[in-house]
């Protein structure tokens, strides 16, 4: 009787778990086309809205020619040029973002799929129950499975190594051997 | 004369700013999939900067470095990681490799081409 119940735990544990990360997995997948769409999207509008201010700045240049370079005209346009150097510095920067993201994405998706198959392994062994089984019996198995559980987990998270540590929006560390 | 870059990072969209900024820098760049096509296009051109990402399918950047640092031409050409791994540990991986500099995603396009004209000009 009691092994029949550890049985069903173990299978419903592993069918429900598996099923509802299935369903995060999609989302992630999804979510990672969808930020990798908008991101190469919004990258394509920057270097054109770029390209169309450059060419704007060389002709408002030209259109100055002769100006006196202390003219309050030519001093407004000089700040103007920094401003929208800094600005572009800014959103190369941030356009990077999604590197880090897709990333972070897809060790959570290997993670998922890791885990998937932990509990799969899961309702494999407690098939093995003994459905009327003593409960020395029972309780030697779930201790094989509890190792095998352990050993699966740890073999996963030595698989997935972190490599992004980033936390904000400030470009990296250089460092010069 | 102008010089050549050579990009390698499996992101799409890095290489697309990285070609930006070192292109509006006034350098020509030759972009790369991962490892084994940075190595493989390095075979092609030798090259004034490699500027490679760590983590790629079929070759990472230390291997890239390994085997480039093997070929007689790519003894003394400046080799730097832009990654994002940021720990002590990989760090002297890549200095003992044969890195001559560490950059740590993401970056901003004016330090990079700083740092890029402190190594080649």
């Amino acid at each position: 009787m009691l092994g029949s119940q550890v049985k069903r735990l173990l299978t419903g544990v592993s069918d429900h778990g598996r099923q509802h990360l299935l369903e995060v997995e999609t989302d992630l997948v999804q979510t990672a086309f969808l930020l990798g769409e908008a991101v190469e999207k919004l990258g394509s509008s920057f270097f054109a809205l770029h390209a169309a201010v450059s060419a704007q700045q060389n002709e408002v240049e030209i259109l100055l020619a002769g100006i006196d370079s202390d003219d309050p005209k030519m001093l407004r346009l000089r700040v103007l040029r920094d401003e929208i150097s800094q600005h572009t510095n800014e959103a190369v920067t941030g356009l990077q973002f999604q590197d880090l993201t897709s990333q972070l994405l897809a060790r959570t998706v290997q993670r998922i799929i890791g885990l998937r198959n932990v509990l799969s392994d899961l309702a494999v062994d407690g098939g093995g129950l003994p459905v009327e089984g003593q409960e020395d019996e029972i309780v030697n198995m779930l201790y094989a499975i509890n190792k095998n559980l352990d050993v699966q987990s740890n073999g996963l998270k030595d698989l997935l190594r972190k490599a992004v540590h980033q936390k904000d929006m400030d470009s990296g560390d250089i460092e010069m051997f | 004369m102008e010089k050549t870059i050579l990009a390698v990072d499996d992101s799409g969209s890095l290489r697309q700013m990285l070609s930006f900024s070192l292109k509006a820098a006034g350098y020509h760049v030759i972009e790369a999939v991962d490892g084994q096509d940075g190595l493989d296009k390095a075979k092609l051109q030798v090259v004034d900067l490699v500027l490679t990402d760590q983590n790629m399918p079929r070759m990472d950047g230390l291997s890239l470095i390994k085997a480039l640092r093997a070929m007689p031409s790519y003894q003394k050409v400046p080799i730097l990681m832009l990654t994002t791994e940021s720990g002590d540990e990989m760090k002297s991986r890549g200095r003992a490799a044969g890195a001559n500099g560490w950059l740590v995603k993401p970056f901003d396009p004016q330090k990079l081409t700083e740092v890029v004209k402190k190594v080649i000009g």
